[in-house]
């Protein structure tokens, strides 16, 4: 990282947040960059056989929230042991990953906000239309300042998605055979809140949106303030794992 | 400046074991220290506490006078380095001797030659290296951490002899270049015991002695001669070790009282400082109670 060069006590936390952002990025880009060659590609490949009515950026975007919270968790995984054995306190630690998430989520889903966008120019251009499976039909994300706002939640989307991966990380790492099982009741409530986002089918296992049923009646108002609620939820429930995590011994 | 470590009535428990108990210890700043104990004796536990890597259950631990726990002023100025390291395997050996710059104090410029010295390949992943060359590169960041309070926990294992010795000389220069407190917590007691000025035990979680070098030298005695002589001075004094070549023989007794080391002298023995080693054994021997 070569921010770290010029690292001084007070400001290391959000040089590292930065830093961190920026290897994740560095990272992965070759990923990143397939991601948007496919969700460009894709349709054009499919469109030989078969007419186009779905909107790829769609599927990229939510395999993207699957990827943010492994990201956050390995991330937290890693960092845990390396940053405070090199004389890192664990405040400046759940300081440094609150900002690597909040650049990483704003990056993201910048990139997915113009994605979307790009997608729709791109359809329209093509004869295409941008939909998506809502409640088992398909219907079109609408016009160019709906498609804006329909693209416009997945920042805070993957916030919600990092600072999950980033609690269950934390506690895989604390409570080595057990943390993991976190995910329990973590995964049915950011899942079902990100399926309520949209009102559409749950993008990944079925069971973990069980707790939709109950947010049907939810306008989107409500239900994007529960998503920065359980967000923030989660970062201080990770920031407590961390305050007092002890190393694990080397094992032999 | 270097950092003074006092613990006091510390207790650290895991679930219901005791890895240390009501442990008081004063290290004084700027000096080098040998820390020794037997397997599972909690050397590392007692490291663990002093770098902030784990919280005590009871008690309290000062560095330079200042609560350790979660005081960035300090922990970037205290430095544990365990056995293999706390490395990113994934990282490079270039990228992981970077992370040491989140130290404010980290001197990039001594650990690039210290890693020129060693033989590290700059470009190789850490996974890949050998546990000698891990052992190396480990050895490399807590030296070129310049913290105020460096410990290193085993951290020569894997490293052959001609890299151990580069290893202590490098911290001996280091050292007398700029004063500071190290702590070496080692199996290998002789070959680290010149380097030392005071020497702390540890056993079954608690400090069994703290003492100068020359305390625990003068703790005992080694007698050498013909062997006959040996034996006959030895008779009735408590041996340690006994080491024999042709007619000539060594033996280390735990006390040589002013009549014992007359005879010894009349005998034409040779008087010697005790091995720290064999003082070691001694000391920890599960046998022995109160020592």
């Amino acid at each position: 990282m070569p921010a770290l060069q010029h690292l001084t006590l007070p400001n290391r936390r959000f040089a590292l947040g930065a830093g961190f952002a920026v290897e994740a990025v560095k990272y992965f880009k070759y990923w990143i960059l397939a991601a948007v060659a496919i969700a460009f590609l894709g349709p054009l490949a499919l469109s030989q056989y078969r007419d186009i009515d779905l909107s790829t950026w769609y599927y990229t975007a939510n395999i993207a929230k699957w990827f943010t919270s492994f990201v956050a968790g390995g991330f937290l995984f890693t960092l845990v042991p390396n940053m405070i054995a090199a004389g890192m306190t664990r405040r400046e630690l759940s300081v440094a990953m609150g900002v690597f998430g909040l650049l990483w989520s704003a990056a993201l889903g910048a990139l997915v906000f113009a994605g979307i966008l790009a997608e729709r120019a791109y359809y329209g251009a093509m004869g295409w239309s941008q939909g998506i499976d809502a409640q088992g039909t398909i219907s079109a994300i609408g016009t160019w300042g709906e498609t804006a706002a329909f693209a416009a939640v997945y920042p805070l989307m993957y916030l919600a998605y990092f600072a999950a991966g980033a609690v269950i990380g934390a506690a895989a790492y604390r409570w080595e055979n057990s943390g993991w099982l976190l995910l329990v009741p973590i995964l049915p409530v950011v899942f079902s809140l990100d399926n309520a986002v949209y009102d559409t089918e749950p993008f990944g296992p079925a069971w973990a949106g069980v707790l939709g049923r109950f947010m049907e009646d939810w306008g989107r108002g409500v239900v994007l303030t529960g998503v920065v609620i359980v967000a923030a939820g989660l970062a201080v429930a990770t920031r407590q794992i961390l305050l007092d995590i002890p190393l694990r011994s080397k094992k032999a | 400046m270097s950092f003074t470590a006092s613990l006091r009535d510390v207790t650290l428990k895991y679930k219901d074991t005791d890895a240390l108990a009501d442990v008081n210890l004063e290290l004084e700043a700027g000096k080098i220290y040998g820390l020794l104990g037997r397997n599972g004796a909690g050397k590392t536990s007692l490291l663990s506490l002093l770098a902030a890597f784990r919280k005590p259950t009871s008690g309290e631990i000062l560095i330079g006078g200042e609560p350790v726990w979660e005081n960035a002023a300090v922990v970037s100025r205290v430095a544990l380095i365990r056995e293999g390291g706390d490395f990113d395997d994934a990282d490079t050996v270039k990228a992981a001797i970077d992370t040491g710059q989140i130290r404010p104090g980290f001197d990039t410029e001594y650990a690039l030659k210290l890693a020129e010295r060693f033989e590290l390949p700059l470009k190789k992943k850490v996974r890949e290296l050998s546990r000698g060359k891990r052992s190396a590169l480990a050895a490399v960041c807590g030296l070129a951490a310049r913290a105020e309070l460096t410990m290193f926990d085993e951290v020569h294992l894997g490293m052959d002899a001609p890299t151990r010795d580069a290893f202590y000389k490098e911290l001996l220069a280091e050292y007398m270049d700029r004063p500071h407190t190290v702590i070496l917590s080692t199996h290998l007691i002789d070959e680290v015991a010149n380097y030392l000025e005071e020497v702390i035990i540890v056993d079954r979680g608690r400090i069994l002695r703290h003492e100068e070098l020359e305390v625990f030298q003068g703790m005992g005695a080694t007698l050498t001669g013909p062997a006959a002589a040996v034996d006959a001075v030895a008779a009735g004094l408590e041996v340690l070790a006994e080491q024999q070549l042709g007619g000539t023989k060594a033996a280390t007794v735990a006390a040589l009282d002013p009549g014992a080391r007359e005879r010894a002298a009349a005998s034409g023995l040779e008087i010697g400082p005790v091995g720290l080693q064999d003082l070691f054994i001694h000391l920890t021997e599960p046998t022995r109670k109160g020592a």
